[in-house]
């Protein structure tokens, strides 16, 4: 047991006698998950893009672009024509909404007004945008409907005698609209399932989301990185050295993974403080379940990074290889983009990697309030993939 | 001159050689091209961003205006996006949810439409509310069916209000007598109720971007990877030198005639050329084994000029203030993901707001902002701000480089 | 009393290289025993398969009573190894390292804390001993990388050329370390290519070469094994007609050979002290100046090249 521990003090100490390595276990990823998180500066990349032309600039378009800016789904930029033509154009926004000059007085008047919104067809988000914009178009135009139905249904039995009639009567049938718009009933209702955590808007789902994929990403490239300090160890031949004094290779190989182990855990509660007190995410409502999946995720990594450091041979191809693996793998697991974003096949192929089982599970945490039972599927997955790669590992690990 | 080529030719050679240099300069920005292209949809004929939404729909009402909502949530239009289930137990579409099945389940519950349309001249019943119960670990697919129900009742609404504010004028203006009111009404309300889509004032025009070649995403995605991914390389160019330093062999190197000036500037063009060559690489390799086209070719030679030229600055920067070569790694990569991100080299697209001003100093911006240019059909006269930016950053940075070495005194013999 | 260390007949095999073929030598508890041979003579393979790094093929080693193919463990827990190459965490401070290592030979807490004083102060880098490795000369490191090794208080120490690629001072503190430690009772097998080495630090020596021990004894027994007589040179500066000299010499007793280059004269004598005077004398009398007096002893690389035919660093 001690020398388990003097091996993973050794380790630990090598790591961070570097005056760098703070930068990466913990400034880059606070950064990386401010900035994601749409906490910094704002936005964020989850919400679909989407570019207004507001050409009318009156109280009613102003009405449908604030509605746009409070929608879940969407994120909408008010800007000029032309750059808003460049912005779609250079695929920076899945569709383009342009409200022409006049929409309200033309409204009012009890004219038709139709808004150009021009989709990206190759881009399914389009599709969503345009729901929420025709939701809001209804919301803001629904008065102004009704007061067109109203005028019409008049002129039908008894057709007014003058504009100034029909006017008299359509701004009668708008206020009378409005008013019951604001007495109707409440025909829907939003929930969610009991469990769930208080994580309810986009921006607090969005920060729990960048919380979770950058912990998982700027902890799991270290950990594979063990496969790199094996190789150094070959390298500076005490890996060599380690074989001459009585010490079994179990001893050594539990001593390395405990270091890393306890390395990837700190750093793991680190991140999740930052997360708490930052981001407001709600980490902290089962700490037992939290441990045993940073646990068994921190084991899964590890235990990959000790197989990969059996295929590689220098340092430098374990670290180049470890930040490739670490970062597609992040991203592939939902790290960067929600599942929810990806195609159904993509997302289930997935489900070969321990980041995506990782990523779930968080997301369980953070906002089903999942509790030790709910989270156990997960833990267990991951601590299969540990034993797979730790018996690869195991099996093919070599002294030089 | 032609030392000047040597040392820089030298370096490019020994570089290559490292197998794990190479993994990170070619094999991980084509993997997370592909990575991407995957998770977005776009490697595969679907296309890209949200789709087969899951929802499940329980139609307890089975009348006019649930069955209604379930054609709507149905309907062709929005096949593409949604992948509807219907289910008749709420408890068990309620489970479905809870085990992250389903984005949403829409619940329209017994007696909805006689609680909107009056039934056989009866009253309206008590309200009864659709319930959209919503995934939260799936927020933008459960906001955008809630908007779809959403817009389906303020349809409704709008129709049921429409007709009672029509009834209420005609009787308030003696156009019709009070006794006809309900005779009048449920004429009004059926034919508000078939017109229910064609009562809306403000329309929107709807239509698809023509272009004759879509761009995929993918076009948008190889460049900034392999943008992303330069940065790493240019401070392994910049490395070289503080190595040849700890070596011996810049030491080495200036006891033989070999000014520093030429010393410096072999290194400036060894990193260039390494730049040049992975931008090169990832852009032919993207070209033939994922179909991507480029546009314009002499736009984009200059593009890679001119932005590879910028990195070299940024690489020879970190170097001209770093003291030994893990140093240089270290920073290096820490530089490559930070100028990455801010950047946006990570999701194909130029930065907006205040990261993009930030984004703005980096070569990755404006790499980014050049090549989507390109790829939606721009020439070099579209990109000559790229160019100028990225010409003044690598002047500015190179400047500052040489300046900082010569203080440093790190080339004297 | 029985050797501390029984190699019996040790083979290894690398595919088709056979890398030890049959080596077999003991070393008595107290000896400073040399392997000697030219690089890729096996040296380094033999002691790692002693160090039990590497699984003999067949043949086996007895240190302490433990064999290294079934006491692996007991081997390594009495034997130290100083390996050719510097072998620290060069991040650490030289203190860190030797607890790691102390720790990693079973020791702790104050014992151990004790030993690496103590070791610090025989490798003479107490002073330094909270810099980091990395910080060190060559030559520090190489004192360092010797200290891990006596951590344990080993009975048998493996030392594969220490010396190797180090300035000439330090090398010197190395050979003296060896012999210090030696006084102070430590058995050690040490491994060299360099001639002068083995001569200097050995009570036996054991020539290798092509994975074959081809001779061992001590070095008096090693020259008269394979005959060889001492080397006289006369140096008569330029210009001097030797002939008359050569064939004066040529009549003496225990001359065996003259000949002349380089203006000198070479004679081949059984016992070049007692041949010097009657040597000299001839030369005086028939009128020649004798600059200077070279007397070359037998040594191992005359062995080595007696028995390979070839020199030890070819």
């Amino acid at each position: 047991m001690s020398k388990i521990i003097a091996i993973a003090r050794k380790d630990i100490k090598i790591r961070f006698s570097g005056k760098t390595e703070l930068l990466f276990f913990l400034f880059l990823p606070l950064i990386f998950t401010l900035l994601l998180s749409g906490v910094l500066f704002g936005g964020g990349v989850n919400k679909i893009v989407m570019v207004v032309v507001d050409e009318d600039n009156s109280d009613l378009s102003g009405k449908l672009v604030s509605l746009l800016q409070s929608s879940e789904a969407v994120a909408p930029s008010n800007l000029a024509r032309e750059k808003a033509q460049e912005t779609f154009d250079n695929r920076e926004a899945a569709a383009i909404l342009i409200i022409p000059s006049g929409m309200e007085s033309n409204l009012k008047a009890g004219q038709g007004v139709s808004l150009d919104f021009t989709l990206d067809p190759s881009n399914n988000n389009g599709l969503a945008v345009q729901q929420e914009v025709q939701k809001a178009i209804g919301q803001i135009s629904r008065s102004l409907a009704v007061a067109n139905a109203s005028t019409r249904e008049a002129e039908q039995i008894q057709p007014f005698t003058d504009a100034t009639q029909r006017q008299a009567y359509y701004d009668q049938s708008l206020a009378t609209g409005q008013q019951m718009f604001e007495t109707a009933p409440v025909r829907i209702v939003i929930t969610q399932p009991e469990i769930a955590t208080e994580t309810q808007n986009q921006k607090e789902t969005q920060a729990a989301q960048a919380s979770a994929g950058q912990l998982i990403i700027w902890v799991f490239i270290p950990l594979l990185g063990t496969s790199e300090l094996m190789a150094y160890e070959r390298v500076w031949g005490t890996l060599r050295r380690l074989v001459t004094t009585p010490t079994r290779k179990p001893t050594f190989l539990l001593g390395t993974i405990t270091g890393q182990l306890s390395n990837g855990l700190v750093q793991m509660l680190m991140l999740v403080a930052i997360g708490v007190v930052l981001l407001k995410v709600p980490w902290g409502q089962n700490p037992l379940a939290l441990l045993l999946l940073l646990i068994s995720f921190g084991l899964a990594s590890v235990a990959m990074g000790t197989m990969l450091g059996t295929f590689t041979r220098t340092p430098s191809q374990a670290n180049g290889l470890s930040i490739s693996l670490g970062m597609v793998m992040g991203l592939m697991g939902g790290c960067m983009l929600p599942l929810e974003m990806f195609p159904p096949a993509v997302a289930n192929v997935a489900k070969i990697l321990p980041t995506t089982w990782a990523m779930m599970g968080m997301t369980q945490l953070t906002v089903y309030n999942a509790g030790l039972l709910q989270i156990l599927p997960y833990a267990a997955v991951l601590l299969g993939f540990s034993v797979v790669f730790f018996i690869v590992g195991i099996l093919r690990f070599r002294y030089e | 001159m032609k030392k000047i080529l040597q040392i820089g030719w030298k370096d490019l050679r020994v570089i290559f050689r490292d197998r794990a240099a190479l993994i990170l300069m070619l094999l991980a920005p084509f993997a997370m091209t592909v990575g991407m292209g995957l998770v977005t949809g776009t490697l595969s004929s679907s296309g890209g961003g949200l789709s087969q939404v899951p929802v499940v729909v329980v139609n307890l009402d089975q009348s006019t205006l649930g069955n209604a909502l379930v054609e709507v949530l149905k309907s062709p239009e929005l096949s593409n996006l949604l992948a509807v289930e219907e289910n008749n137990d709420v408890t068990a579409a309620r489970a479905l949810l809870d085990a992250d099945q389903t984005a949403a389940v829409v619940i329209i519950p017994v007696g909805f439409t006689a609680s909107v349309i009056p039934q056989d001249g009866q009253a309206t019943t008590a309200d009864a509310q659709i319930e959209v119960y919503k995934n939260p670990s799936r927020q933008i697919s459960s906001g955008v069916v809630q908007s779809i129900v959403e817009s389906f009742l303020n349809e409704v609404e709008t129709g049921r209000i429409g007709g009672q504010v029509a009834v209420a004028q005609l009787i308030a203006s003696g156009m019709v007598p009070q006794q006809k009111a309900v005779q009048v009404g449920m004429q009004i309300g059926t034919r508000l109720a078939n017109e229910r889509g064609n009562l809306q004032t403000l329309i929107l025009n709807t239509r698809q971007a023509s272009v004759s070649e879509e761009p995929s995403f993918l076009m948008y995605i190889a460049p900034g990877f392999a943008l992303l991914f330069l940065m790493y390389t240019v401070s392994l160019g910049g490395k070289t030198l503080l190595t040849e330093r700890q070596e011996g062999t810049l030491t080495r190197l200036m006891t033989t005639p070999t000014g520093p000036s030429q010393v410096l500037v072999g290194k400036m063009a060894g990193t260039y050329m390494l730049g040049l060559a992975q931008m090169t690489i990832l852009i032919t390799a993207s070209a033939l084994l994922l179909g991507l086209r480029w546009g314009d070719p002499l736009a984009m030679v200059i593009l890679l000029l001119t932005t590879v030229a910028a990195a070299t600055g940024w690489g020879m920067l970190l170097a001209a203030f770093s003291r030994t070569p893990g140093q240089v790694s270290s920073i290096g990569m820490a530089m490559t993901l930070l100028f990455g991100l801010v950047g946006g080299s990570f999701f194909g697209g130029t930065s907006t707001g205040v990261i993009g001003y930030i984004g703005m100093l980096t070569p990755n911006y404006w790499g980014q902002k050049g090549f989507n240019t390109l790829t939606n059909g721009g020439n070099t006269q579209d990109l000559l701000p790229v160019y100028a930016a990225t010409l003044v950053m690598a002047a500015i940075l190179l400047v500052i480089s040489v300046f900082i070495f010569r203080r440093k005194g790190l080339l004297q013999k | 009393m029985s050797p501390i260390l029984e190699v019996q007949n040790l083979v290894k095999k690398f595919g088709d290289i056979t890398a030890v073929d049959g080596v077999s030598f003991d070393i008595q508890e107290g000896e400073v025993f040399s392997l000697l041979g030219p690089n890729g003579a096996g040296k380094t393979t033999t002691i790692s398969m002693l160090s039990c790094l590497l699984e003999p093929t067949s043949g086996d080693a007895v240190i302490a009573g433990h064999s290294v193919t079934r006491d692996a463990l007991e081997v390594k827990g009495v034997i130290g190894v100083v390996p050719q190459e510097i072998a620290l965490y060069e991040e650490l401070s030289a203190r860190e390292n030797l607890t790691f290592w102390g720790q990693m030979y079973g020791l702790g807490g104050s014992a151990l804390k004790t030993r690496v004083n103590e070791v610090l102060e025989q490798i003479g880098l107490a002073d330094r001993a909270k810099d980091k490795i990395k910080t060190y000369s060559g030559g520090m490191k190489r004192r360092v990388n010797i200290g891990v090794g006596l951590l344990h208080k080993p009975r048998l120490l493996f030392m594969d050329e220490p010396t190797v690629g180090i300035d000439p001072q330090s090398r010197r503190s190395i050979l003296d370390s060896v012999k210090d430690l030696n006084k102070a009772g430590m058995t050690v097998l040490y491994t060299t290519h360099y001639m002068e080495e083995a001569e200097e630090l050995s009570h036996r020596v054991g020539i290798v070469d092509q994975g074959k021990m081809i001779a061992i004894g001590t070095q008096k027994e090693l020259t008269q094994m394979v005959g060889e007589n001492e080397t006289l040179r006369l140096h008569t500066g330029e210009n001097v007609d030797v002939q008359p000299l050569m064939d004066a010499l040529k009549e003496l007793p225990n001359v065996m050979h003259v000949s002349a280059s380089d203006n000198m004269v070479v004679l081949i004598v059984p016992e070049a002290n007692d041949a010097l005077p009657p040597v000299l004398g001839m030369a005086d009398r028939l009128g020649y100046k004798i600059r200077s007096v070279d007397i070359q002893e037998p040594n191992l690389e005359a062995v080595f090249l007696k028995l390979t035919g070839k020199a030890l660093r070819d």
